[in-house]
């Protein structure tokens, strides 16, 4: 009688554990598939900056660390940052999307704007999860 | 949800402050929750006009980061003994607050922007004001364009001085086009008669040819604003006065604005 509970304990046993590792291998192509999509999304955002650098020169696009986002350097930009970054300071912190919402272009473009901005120095970028979000960094300028 | 307006021009005496402080009292009549703020740091009035000597914390505390917004706000409803509220945000008239505003780098200028923009929050959604109003210094400072660019509306008031219509037209062009802001014009000391129909609808085609934006409102020349020599509130006071009629006008106008 014991033997008999015995293996039935181990076969409930063998059981679970082969329960437990076919969740984990369920798991893991979809967490594998998640981090592959979240390394397109970082080699898409990558490639549109590129392209944008391209089409607009260089010249738009000279980086400058921590650089103040004020209204003349505003001024000064090409107007197609200058509606990015303006959208950027109204809304405070803001994801692409919430920004292509905003200025009507598609998601694409602003979010090849906003890493521009970023690679300028006028902004700052910080994912959370899946989202990228943007935002202006008027802590690191407290004097 | 509640507007920010910007009364901006491209030379000094050309009337902001008188516009800025009587739409604002006209709106409180209409009964609107109004904030008056003095943007002009370089040569703050409204403290003047208003015979308000001591701010618990001045405009410049709150740009500063050393006060909250609530601190700086005065209420002057009383004044105004109407239906609507009046408050006002003043700037530091003395002459260190002056100097001292008057050397802050670019780095202070953007937390400044952040600080206004801010007030879209702290002021029009959460105390629920219809209208902030920005009285701001002339030309291209760094306070004006701040203010412009919190701002969804701006009236630029002008005269028909030949160097203050070139300016405006630049600044149509090269400032309120560039940051896409929705702009109405106040023509402000003209000198013809106002009453004529014909001549209004001149005015308006004139208006349109040079700038190539909308007419707000026109104001003649009155020697009674001379007369009064800013110590009250006209709209207040001469509530039957064609000047208060014209900003009984704009201020329909300026709540039409979607």
């Amino acid at each position: 009688m014991l033997l008999v509970y015995h293996s039935c304990t181990s076969v409930k046993q063998q059981e679970e554990s082969a329960v437990s590792s076919q969740e984990a291998l369920g798991k893991k192509p979809l967490q594998i598939l998640e981090k592959i999509r979240e390394n397109l999304e970082k080699l898409n955002e990558k490639m549109e900056v590129m392209i944008e650098l391209q089409k607009h020169g260089k010249k738009d696009v000279q980086p400058i660390p921590e650089a103040p986002l004020d209204v003349m350097t505003l001024l000064s930009m090409p107007d197609h940052l200058r509606k990015t970054a303006m959208t950027v300071c109204r809304l405070g912190r803001a994801t692409a999307d919430d920004i292509a919402q905003q200025t009507r272009r598609a998601r694409a473009v602003e979010s090849a704007y906003l890493n521009q901005l970023v690679i300028m120095g006028y902004l700052k970028k910080e994912r959370k999860g899946r989202k990228a979000y943007f935002y202006v960094d008027r802590e690191t300028h407290e004097g | 949800m509640g507007k920010i307006i910007a009364v901006h021009s491209y030379k000094g005496g050309t009337g902001k402050t008188l516009l800025s402080l009587n739409l604002a009292a006209t709106l409180v009549k209409h009964g609107k929750k109004v904030c008056l703020m003095d943007l002009d740091f370089r040569a703050p009035s409204l403290s003047t006009i208003l015979k308000i000597e001591n701010a618990p914390c001045w405009l410049n505390d709150y740009l500063n980061g050393s006060c909250e917004i609530d601190k700086v706000l005065i209420d002057i409803s009383e004044k105004a003994s109407n239906n609507g509220k009046f408050f006002v945000g003043l700037a530091n008239p003395t002459t260190e607050a002056i100097r001292d505003i008057s050397a802050k780098d670019r780095k202070w200028e953007m937390r400044a922007l952040g600080r206004l923009l801010a007030l879209r929050n702290s002021l029009l959604n959460d105390k629920g004001f219809n209208y902030l109003i920005f009285d701001t210094s002339p030309g291209l400072q760094y306070s004006s364009i701040n203010a412009i660019v919190s701002a969804d509306l701006v009236i630029v008031v002008t005269t028909f001085d030949r160097s203050d219509v070139n300016g405006t037209k630049r600044m149509l062009r090269e400032l309120y086009d560039l940051f896409e802001k929705k702009t109405e014009i106040v023509l402000n000391k003209v000198l013809n008669e106002f009453s004529s129909k014909s001549w209004n609808e001149e005015l308006q085609a004139k208006v349109k040819d040079i700038y190539n934006a909308p007419l707000l409102g026109v104001i003649p020349c009155f020697c009674d604003i001379s007369k009064a020599e800013g110590n009250f509130i006209f709209v207040q006071e001469k509530l039957e006065h064609p000047f208060t009629k014209i900003l009984d006008s704009i201020a329909n106008k300026v709540d039409s604005i979607a």
